[in-house]
């Protein structure tokens, strides 16, 4: 039992979703637990809103199974920007700087979300530089590449939130 | 969920008279709030190496375990040390009451009587002798008296106070299962909002306790580097005693002072110089304590406006005593966070009509099959 620190832990199921997430795919099985550890996990019924466009963010969440549709109302009319299949995740701007969310987030169809809640993302980059800083990367660089599709103008899409 | 809402008069007495409530039940279950009280500051001492050892890779049980043992024996290290490095007391255990006591009255005795020779006009009034004769008669038998009540209250109070390290121990293991668990039963359209709810009240209640720790210590070191240098014995373990003491909002502090004035009594019988001396050494750490510590360390904890804090520190000695007084102003701070935010959530028409929605989609998935 004291020497539990020395064996790597076996993912579980629910540890192998998480790790197939562009957000964790960097960490080892000890960081994902620890992860883990800190996540809710939550269902939502297919056109249940997760959040709303201006709504105040407080968490990122990540697809573990299922679709999410991300809408913006553009001119008065709410336009579909993206659909989110099981790995990608969003939400992350919110977790960056607290600021309102620029989009509708609703499940497409039946759906498994994991939360991570932005006061537990923040703790963790004061107690786990490693993990912290594995997770910024991996935030930035998805960040970066929704900056350089936005700029492309053959293919604009727009996905942070 | 920001500091710029403002709670509105309903919410607000909605609070006041939460924390009221609170107070009394706990009052009625002294047995159970006071080790859970000291079960939460040692989970807040223990939160941290705790969360070391998880990074580490054990797990939370062997965690938990292994920071209360280590825990344990921190404490008994340091008594060990303590009983090594104070000197043993000239009297016999069983006679330092009688000691302190006659010090106390003679301390007072002294006091009079220089009161009655610096100012002659009190002589006709007989200070000397009829505070004399009343402290006779009340003290009479004092120790006899009450001995056997207080080591019967003692002996009743030892069972639940071994309840703490026990909560401790559950709280840092099941502390975050719990938290989930609790979100878990949260509706979709309110969970973010709730996390934050649960996030503010741990560190409302984690600043807190840091705080207090933080002013414990400070205190200490003041009492004790003021104690020593007008020359007290055992200053280091006093000037604890008195910190601890202050927990207790105003009587506290008190109690502290008399303590330190009948220990200096005794120590220097013939020079009351020393008691004067450690009632200004309590007077100055005080005024330190409320122009700098304080706000240095509990000041900016719970944002409570001050004339709040005072009115509910009376309301709360009022309904339940001592324990009103060390616990209502934490008290007010969680339920003050726990109000506001439910007040936010059930003026959200907007989260209302989500939560709405969501319950007519379960409704219609369920039944489904059913026409």
């Amino acid at each position: 039992m004291i020497f539990g620190f020395l064996k790597s832990p076996t993912l579980s199921p629910r540890l192998h979703r998480l790790r197939e997430t562009a957000l964790l795919n960097t960490l080892t099985p000890l960081e994902l637990k620890i992860v883990d550890g800190l996540m809710h996990e939550r269902r939502y019924l297919a056109g249940e809103i997760i959040f709303d466009e201006g709504e105040e963010g407080q968490a990122l969440y990540l697809v573990t199974a299922g679709h999410v549709q991300i809408s913006r109302t553009i001119n008065g009319a709410p336009e579909i920007l993206t659909e989110l299949s099981p790995g990608a995740f969003f939400g992350d701007l919110a977790l960056l700087d607290n600021s309102p969310r620029n989009a509708q987030a609703r499940a497409w169809d039946n759906c498994e979300l994991a939360v991570f809640f932005r006061a537990d993302f923040m703790g963790l980059m004061e107690t786990d530089a490693v993990i912290g800083y594995k997770i910024s990367l991996a935030l930035a660089r998805h960040i970066a590449s929704m900056l350089r599709a936005a700029m492309n103008p053959d293919r604009p899409q727009v996905g942070a939130l | 969920m920001t500091e710029q809402q403002h709670s509105g008069p309903i919410v607000w007495c909605g609070i006041v008279a939460a924390t009221c409530v609170l107070l009394f039940l706990m009052q009625q279950v002294l047995w159970l709030s006071i080790p859970f009280l000291l079960g939460i500051i040692l989970y807040y001492m223990l939160l941290s190496p705790m969360q070391r050892l998880l990074r580490m890779g054990y797990s939370r049980n062997t965690a938990a375990l292994i920071v209360g043992f280590g825990f344990l024996l921190f404490v008994l290290l340091a008594v060990l040390a303590a009983v090594a490095w104070i000197p043993a007391p000239s009297t016999a255990w069983h006679e330092m009451p009688s000691r302190y006591l006659a010090a106390g009255m003679r301390f007072l005795r002294n006091m009079m009587g220089a009161l009655e020779q610096q100012f002659p006009f009190l002589q006709p009034a007989h200070l000397v002798d009829s505070v004399d004769a009343s402290l006779a008669d009340y003290t009479r038998g004092f120790v006899e008296r009450h001995l056997t009540d207080v080591l019967v209250a003692v002996a009743a109070w030892v069972p639940s106070m071994l309840l703490a390290p026990f909560l401790t121990f559950f709280f840092l293991r099941d502390g975050r299962r719990f938290k989930r668990f609790l979100a878990r039963a949260v509706p979709n359209a309110f969970f973010e909002k709730t996390l934050y709810l649960l996030h503010e009240v741990d560190q409302t209640a984690r600043r807190y306790f840091h705080g207090m720790l933080k002013l414990t210590i400070i205190d200490t070191v003041v009492l004790s580097i003021g104690l020593w240098a007008i020359g007290l014995q055992s200053a280091l373990l006093l000037g604890f005693l008195a910190a601890v003491l202050a927990w207790v909002p105003y009587v506290g502090s008190i109690v502290g002072c008399l303590l330190v004035v009948l220990v200096a009594s005794a120590d220097a019988p013939d020079n009351n110089m020393m008691a004067y001396s450690a009632i200004f050494v309590f007077i100055a750490a005080r005024l330190l304590d409320d122009f700098i510590f304080m706000p240095l360390t509990l000041g900016r904890s719970l944002r409570i406006h001050p004339l709040v804090t005072v009115l509910m520190i009376f309301i709360g000695g009022a309904l339940a005593g001592v324990t009103g007084l060390m616990l209502v102003l934490p008290l007010l701070g969680v339920t003050m966070v726990i109000g506001e935010t439910l007040g936010v959530l059930i003026t959200d028409t907007r989260l209302q009509a989500r939560h709405r929605y969501a319950q007519s989609l379960r409704v219609k998935q369920a039944s489904i099959d059913l026409k």
